[in-house]
């Protein structure tokens, strides 16, 4: 197998085109779960585990499936993994998927995964759809972690239960509630585009 | 024609796969998932009662109640209580003594309080004053000072709420209780 | 923004000779009676929140403006009412960090995040306080007994009617402001003062604090004349609470109020209404800041409904 733009699509998850700051998808998992670092990054994985391996099986079939069914298609098959993940979580890590709740059976319509089936993964190659996965699932997961870490040090002082302000410190409870996570995404999808745009002004020159 | 065929026969076969896929997914991980459920009912239960070795399952009425023993002597009735908080459903274990008056101690199950206000009802701070706390003629609680008789707590500051929802599932749940089992007598 | 695009502000383009300064001074002078009854009731802890706030809030506008390459504009004064109206709505035992914390929300999230002055939807004062109220619950409802410099703290007169069910009002100490609440709000008397000042410099209009007042004052009314044991009357409600530095100071905000007489209108008795609400109905005891904010989210759709007719069409 061939694939000879691997590293660019690869990175362009990673940053250019990433599922959160950049394309603004998948928004209701990236607000309602990353109270804390742990719980988004389960999310995270649990998305990246859905997005992989549908991408794989998808790419791989794509040349069967008539256009007419295909929605449905893509939907049963990522359903499937989505159920496969829930089952998983709930019978080995039983404390974090009574956390996730509802959202874990909710990946199924996350606009992340339906969107690179349609967008990327019907036009593709297996390879070149495996790498896409595997840089969007790690942007979405890295974006989740890093939105759960600032929410859960100004909310609970820990970051993945690690305790490191001090006793000092006063808990903003705001960002526990669902307007700390709006507001924190807000500031950082700001930071994220105008980071970009100073990096790709600067390219240009 | 030709279309047609080959769009059933795609959507047929991947329903298909999909089904053995769950089906195999399901058979793995059902045992494990009831597992933990009993699990966590029994880690509660062995919370509210340290001494308990045993406990039976027994349900009176429709309620479900677990008789927690040390060595084949009754310790005392746990039992699980549900009901509204203030932003969802709190289910949690309380434990009573076999007199039916006096409280062991809560263990909260589940609960989707506002973090660092009503979520204070799973800290250990709040839950232990459950212990040997009187149940009749009702639990009450009360703001902002200590509790003075055997059956007040203290709400948590700034969410009272929440608090009073914890009491109140109690009440009913242990008014309900009383009524079953005096039957059985 | 570039300097040589052209923006037209919708109509009516009138020329007036009032200025943002004079309006803003116009404010401060109208505060200065409820700067003095803070100070009164609750001593150094009054005093040291304004200054604290009042500097914090300049300070944040001009390094934020330098930041943003924008032009520092502190000279027209509208950071200084910020800091004097986030300060009067506080509670006075409030820690210093958490006023510095909130003026930084009111600034820089509520204000110069949207554009400066003249853009930002939401009262920034008020903003911050709704922001502060979400992240410190336990700061933000923990009052203290004016007139005493210990921490004795004591339940705010709708907070005694509503939770304790406690309908023995003294209405002398409601009106002079000898009650425990946020710096600002206690005393009536200074606060309508300020109000009178305002209305006869024309600074505000007296469409909003009327139907904001009115609206409270019936809705209290009809309520207390159905069950007089549960809610109290209609003098109360004007008294107690936010209710006056909102109607008076917050809601006529020129920036976040709808232009037009109807809307106006409309806003006032919307404010009214949802205070009510939240007032009798909610689990809250207080209602004046989630009124305000949320009327001020509709006053872009207030405008543009009450548009004038062109004559004729």
């Amino acid at each position: 197998m061939h694939c000879k733009n691997c590293g660019k699509e690869f990175c362009k998850g990673l940053w250019r085109e990433n599922p959160i700051f950049f394309q603004v998808l998948g928004m209701c998992p990236t607000l309602a779960v990353t109270t804390k670092a742990l719980f988004g990054f389960s999310m995270g994985m649990a998305t990246t585990f859905v997005l992989i391996s549908s991408s794989l099986v998808i790419s791989c079939i794509r040349k069967l499936v008539p256009p007419q069914v295909r929605i449905a298609t893509f939907t049963v098959i990522i359903a499937t993994f989505v159920t496969c993940a829930d089952y998983f979580l709930k019978a080995n890590f039983y404390t974090i998927s009574k956390e996730l709740g509802p959202y874990v059976p909710l990946i199924v319509v996350n606009c992340i995964i339906l969107g690179r089936q349609e967008a990327f993964v019907s036009k593709h190659s297996v390879a070149e759809s495996f790498v896409d996965a595997v840089g969007m699932g790690i942007g979405f997961s890295a974006v989740l972690v890093l939105l759960g870490s600032i929410r859960e040090l100004l909310g609970f002082g820990t970051i993945f239960y690690y305790k490191i302000l001090g006793e000092g410190f006063e808990n903003w409870v705001i960002m526990a509630l669902p307007a700390g996570a709006f507001i924190t995404l807000g500031f950082l999808v700001g930071l994220f585009n105008w980071l970009n745009s100073k990096l790709t002004s600067a390219h240009k020159i | 024609m030709r279309k047609t065929i080959q769009m059933i026969s795609v959507l047929t076969i991947i329903g298909l796969v999909s089904g053995t896929v769950l089906v195999f997914t399901y058979k793995y991980a059902n045992p494990l998932i009831l597992d933990n459920q009993k699990n966590e009912i029994k880690e509660a239960i062995f919370k509210i009662f340290p001494k308990a070795d045993t406990y039976e399952k027994d349900i009176i009425e429709d309620s479900v109640i677990f008789r927690a023993k040390e060595g084949g002597k009754l310790l005392g009735y746990a039992f699980l209580a549900e009901g509204n908080g203030y932003q969802g459903a709190i289910k949690m274990m309380a434990g009573i003594e076999p007199n039916l008056e006096t409280l062991v101690g809560i263990e909260i199950l589940e609960s989707q309080e506002t973090p660092g206000l009503g979520q204070e009802i799973t800290e250990e701070e709040f839950k232990a004053q459950f212990k040997g706390l009187m149940t009749s003629p009702k639990i009450t609680y009360v703001k902002n000072k200590p509790p003075e008789r055997p059956n007040e707590i203290r709400a948590v500051t700034g969410a009272t709420v929440s608090s009073s929802a914890v009491v109140s599932i109690l009440n009913e749940k242990i008014k309900k209780l009383k009524n079953a089992l005096q039957k059985l007598r | 923004m570039k300097e040589e695009n052209l923006y037209i502000s919708p109509g009516p383009h009138i020329f007036s000779k009032e200025s943002t300064p004079g309006l803003m001074k116009d404010v401060i002078i109208a505060l200065v009676p409820a700067i003095f009854a803070s100070i009164y009731f609750f001593k150094v802890k009054a005093f040291i929140l304004l200054l604290v706030s009042i500097v914090s809030c300049v300070v944040f506008e001009a390094a934020i403006q330098f930041l943003m390459k924008r032009k520092i504009a502190i000279s027209d004064c509208s950071a200084i009412v910020t800091g004097i109206l986030f300060a009067m709505v506080m509670p006075p035992s409030l820690p210093i960090w958490v006023c510095i914390l909130g003026c930084f929300v009111a600034i820089g999230l509520a204000k110069q995040l949207f554009g400066g002055l003249g853009f930002n939807i939401f009262n920034p004062a008020l903003l911050a306080r709704a922001f502060l109220a979400a992240a410190f619950p336990t700061f933000m409802t923990r009052w203290n007994h004016p007139l005493s410099l210990d921490a004795v703290t004591g339940a705010t007169p709708l907070g005694l009617v509503k939770f304790s069910h406690n309908l023995d009002i003294n209405y002398r100490d409601l009106f002079i402001g000898n009650v425990s609440g946020s710096l600002g709000e206690t005393s009536a008397l200074a606060l309508v003062i300020g109000g009178l000042y305002l209305l006869i410099k024309k600074a505000i209009d007296w469409r909003i604090p009327l139907g904001y007042i009115g609206t409270v004052f019936i809705i209290s009314f009809l309520t207390n004349l159905i069950s007089p044991d549960i809610y109290a009357g209609g003098l109360f409600h004007i008294l107690a609470g936010g209710l006056l530095i909102g109607a008076i100071f917050m809601a006529t905000d020129p920036v976040t109020s709808p232009v037009t007489k109807t809307g106006r209108w409309v806003f006032g008795i919307g404010c009214g209404a949802v205070t009510m609400v939240i007032r009798l109905w909610s689990g809250l005891p207080e209602g004046v800041m989630y009124a305000i904010l949320l009327m001020n989210a509709l006053m872009p759709l207030l405008n543009r409904m009450t548009r004038p007719r062109r004559y004729g069409t």
